[in-house]
């Protein structure tokens, strides 16, 4: 049973949708039958899916899932005009003359069991030849033919599910990341093949000895080993081979010259060795050193690519299709690839700029949040430029394109974006440089010991060198970095914390001071009734039904609050319902004309009541029943998560745009001292500055939506999970399902994370300053050489995965 | 020690066939996704054709 499943089960099915979780609205409940059971759904999207769901035999879904559905949305699929061969052909990469293959953006995968459940919902389709989806790049690969099944009907097939699945660009099909991580697996797979033999064959020539051995088994075992070392070298190391002669040609010094360097001495100078037929052979250690520093590169990778996926939130920002205005009059539909420049395009209200272009109308309302960071809508007028993936507010508007494609400003941030990302973490490049500088002063030292060897001992001078070659480690420098970040990641990412910049990992543990955004972030949109006054001696639970009674029918926040109060209980049906927008509500209940609503709208003016003017009162003409105070919901957790963080010594603020009294109701709330009220993002930016600029390091936690400005000035930045794609992409850390009770624990596992790692590094410089000079003086034989190499590097490995051990998880 | 002729050559063979083997499951995705395979042995639906 999953964790989700128990969840529902006792919270009860009643309050909340079977399929997406969300809270029921009051009023007539949609059923369904799920499994054989009667469901409650919140809507009839959601029952559609449902139903569709069950139609398709896919009910374990519900089993499985560890999160909510997600709830379907009535957004238009346009799935027809995918069809259109101009737009068929950048999507779509045909295999053969039958099958296709294209890659899908898919929104709203959440846990296994939404992957469980697309692969079956698509897989028992006639025509589909393979589906494969990766969750945490929310893409599915699919393959079919094109006679028995067409691309729009995949994408119908997937949104009845519930999921809205756009196709990407087919480059999306020859994955870099892919290929990369690829090839990587394999060669570390091959230096681990090939180090395992090499050190089952040395381990014969140490243990075994001249006298056990006769010479002939003795040439043989070393012969083997070279064998067994070839394709390590000649296959897994070429990274380092590749790299080194990249930055000779640009005439810089990077990590990969001197680890190319020390593969090449050590292995040439093994088989000089070996055809020379005395001393010693390091082939085993030439392939522990290749294979410690791949697994050391693949971790790296691996934490990159993680951050990589979220990029692709980015894809989605801007709408597949344009609607083009002929000469004529006429709009055309076409793939946004074949806008051009002088274009003119037509955007519907609540459409999505497709371009840049200039407005032709008068004036038209748009919203540049996912862009700019401002929530409110902006005004342009005739000549303004509009910038694609900003939604239109109040519109229709006409455009005239003026930059399409990789030019547009959205494509710039992208790429900054990615650009970004692709950046490999300071800690890991700061490791690496220690890493190189390292080996430099090993070759150095080398040859300083060859050099002072052939004044006493001609014979011995090149064997000791060797030695000291092999016995020096830069393994431990370059694992000790990426070990201990992985872990760490891996571990956060298992709290529903994801850290989408690596190197937020050392701020967050410096952090000093959080500045939380309030709305969205520490309290819900919901609204709740917090103190119930009643007046003129009317009972609590009749103020309360009557309230509700007129309330049931209403969408405004305070109304949903109200009647959520008397949420299950029996409710006199109010009749004739009329809404004032901003003031209340009048209805006729058991033949009373009852008032809901602000208090001169309630009470029109006929009674005087004092410190109720922040309540909401219910009344009839006779006078005032009952007031209700509402308060903003907290979100679960957010109380503990403040003190938590106060307790590791943090100074907790709250800035908001809201009014004082509700920023100050909140603060007292959560038990913070510090906020500031009716804050612009300027103000906010302000603040971070003068707080920065006095040596704090100041973690910003907010929704994302007005809060880009503050995250981007803030030294770690945290979205909540559904804030702004953008937002997200932007941020440093993301927190699932917006579990604020992760961050303290987050800080002080980034703590122990840097903690260790210097612990690490340490240890590599202690091991590497015994172990050297022993080998320049000649004392040190090659397996021992072998074993203080490899056992170097795994302790480093061993020390990593104590990160979050001793740490209780939130 | 003649059985080493036999055996060193055994051994390289079967390291061969496991690395093709490994290089097979890479290049066929079996390391792309890590999370649904976990879950297929609880579904307990009756249609198992692929």
């Amino acid at each position: 049973m999953s964790a989700y499943a128990g969840t529902i089960a006792t919270a009860g099915a009643a309050e909340c949708c079977w399929h997406c979780g969300e809270t029921l609205p009051a009023g007539e409940i949609i059923h369904a039958r799920i499994a054989g059971q009667r469901r409650s759904m919140c809507c009839y999207g959601c029952r559609a899916a449902a139903e569709w769901i069950e139609q398709l035999g896919l009910a374990d879904y519900y089993r499985l899932r560890t999160e909510p559905a997600p709830k379907p949305d009535a957004r238009e699929v346009g799935a027809s005009a995918w069809q259109r061969p101009e737009i068929f052909r950048h999507v779509v990469r045909d295999l053969d003359a039958d099958r296709r293959e294209t890659m899908l953006l898919i929104e709203g995968v959440r846990c296994a069991a939404c992957v469980w459940l697309i692969e079956r919902a698509l897989g028992a389709m006639p025509g589909i030849v393979s589906i494969q989806v990766n969750a945490s790049a929310r893409r599915a690969r699919v393959v079919w033919r094109d006679a028995e099944i067409t691309l729009p009907k995949i994408l119908e097939t997937l949104s009845r599910t519930g999921y809205h699945a756009s196709p990407l660009d087919s480059q999306a099909l020859n994955d870099v990341r892919r290929r990369e991580s690829r090839d990587a697996l394999k060669r570390l797979l091959v230096a681990g093949f090939g180090a395992m033999q090499a050190m089952m064959y040395a381990a014969v020539l140490y243990f075994g000895g001249n006298e056990a051995l006769d010479p002939s088994t003795h040439e043989l075992f070393r012969w083997l080993g070279f064998l067994a070392a070839m394709p390590v070298v000649f296959y897994s190391a070429r990274p380092f081979f590749t790299g080194a002669m990249r930055s000779l040609r640009a005439r810089q010094l990077g990590m990969d010259v001197p680890v190319a360097l020390a593969i090449a001495l050590i292995y040439a100078a093994s088989l000089i060795e070996a055809l020379r037929g005395g001393g010693h052979v390091y082939f085993d250690s030439v392939s522990m050193f290749v294979f410690f520093l791949l697994a050391g590169r693949y971790l790296e990778m691996r934490a990159r690519h993680r951050a990589g996926d979220l990029t692709d939130a980015l894809a989605r920002l801007t709408p597949p299709f344009a609607d083009l205005r002929r000469d004529d009059g006429t709009i055309e539909r076409i793939g946004i690839h074949e806008l051009r420049v002088g274009h003119q395009v037509h955007v519907s209200e609540g459409g999505i700029v497709p371009a840049d272009g200039a407005l032709l109308d008068e004036q038209c309302r748009v919203d540049e949040a996912l862009l700019s960071g401002e929530s409110a809508p902006v005004t342009r007028r005739r000549g303004d430029m509009l910038i694609a993936g900003s939604v239109l507010v109040e519109g229709p508007a006409q455009l005239r394109i003026e930059r399409v494609g990789a030019d547009t400003a959205l494509a710039g941030i992208a790429a900054l974006v990615e650009r970004a990302q692709a950046e490999r973490p300071q800690l890991a490049r700061a490791g690496e440089r220690a890493a190189s500088r390292f080996v430099m002063r090993v070759m150095i030292l080398t040859a300083l010991t060859a050099i002072a060897w052939s004044y006493f001992d001609p014979s011995r001078a090149f064997p000791a060198a060797l030695a000291v070659l092999v016995v020096s480690c830069p393994c431990a420098f370059a694992l000790a970095v990426p070990a201990a970040i992985t872990r760490s990641l891996a571990v956060l990412a298992r709290w529903g914390v994801l850290v989408v910049r690596p190197d937020a990992i050392q701020s967050l543990a410096e952090t000093t001071h959080v500045v939380f955004d309030k709305t969205g972030t520490l309290t819900q949109p919901d609204l709740t009734v917090s103190n119930v006054e009643t007046f003129n001696g009317a009972s609590r639970e009749s103020a309360l039904r009557m309230a509700a009674s007129l309330a049931r029918g209403s969408r405004h926040p305070a109304a949903r609050a109200i009647a959520a109060m008397s949420a299950g209980d029996h409710v006199e049906q109010a009749s004739d319902v009329r809404s004032q927008s901003g003031l209340g509500l009048t209805a006729f209940v058991a033949g009373r004309e009852l008032r809901l609503g602000r208090i001169d709208f309630a009470l029109a003016g006929r009674a005087d009541l004092h410190d109720c003017e922040d309540a909401v009162l219910l009344a009839d003409d006779t006078g005032p029943i009952a007031a209700f105070w509402l308060t903003e919901k907290l979100q679960p957790g957010a109380r503990q998560a403040v003190d938590a963080l106060g307790a590791q010594g943090l100074q907790v603020a709250i800035a908001s745009g809201d009014s004082a009294s509700k920023v100050e109701d909140v603060a007292s709330r959560l038990g913070i001292s510090q906020w500031r009220a009716r804050q612009l993002p300027a103000d906010k930016l302000a603040w971070l500055a003068d707080l920065r600029a006095n040596g704090a390091c100041v973690m910003a936690v907010g929704d994302g939506v007005n809060d880009a400005p503050v995250l981007a000035g803030a030294d770690v930045a945290v979205a909540v999970a559904g804030s702004a794609e953008l937002a997200q992409a932007s941020s440093d850390i993301v927190l699932v399902d917006g579990r604020l009770g992760s961050l303290a624990p987050a800080r002080t596992l980034a703590k122990q994370t840097l903690a260790i790692l210097q612990q690490n590094q340490r240890w590599a410089l202690f091991y590497n300053l015994t172990a050297v000079p022993v080998a320049a003086l000649g004392f040190v034989p090659p397996w021992l050489a072998a074993l203080g190499m490899s056992m170097s590097s795994v302790c480093v490995i061993l020390n990593a995965l104590r990160i979050g051990r001793e740490e209780a998880t939130p | 020690m003649n059985v080493l002729l036999v055996m060193i050559p055994l051994s390289i063979l079967l390291l061969l066939g496991a690395a093709a083997a490994f290089f097979w499951a890479v290049d066929h995705d079996q390391f792309d996704d890590m999370d649904t395979p976990g879950l297929l042995p609880l579904d307990d639906s009756t249609h198992h054709d692929d």
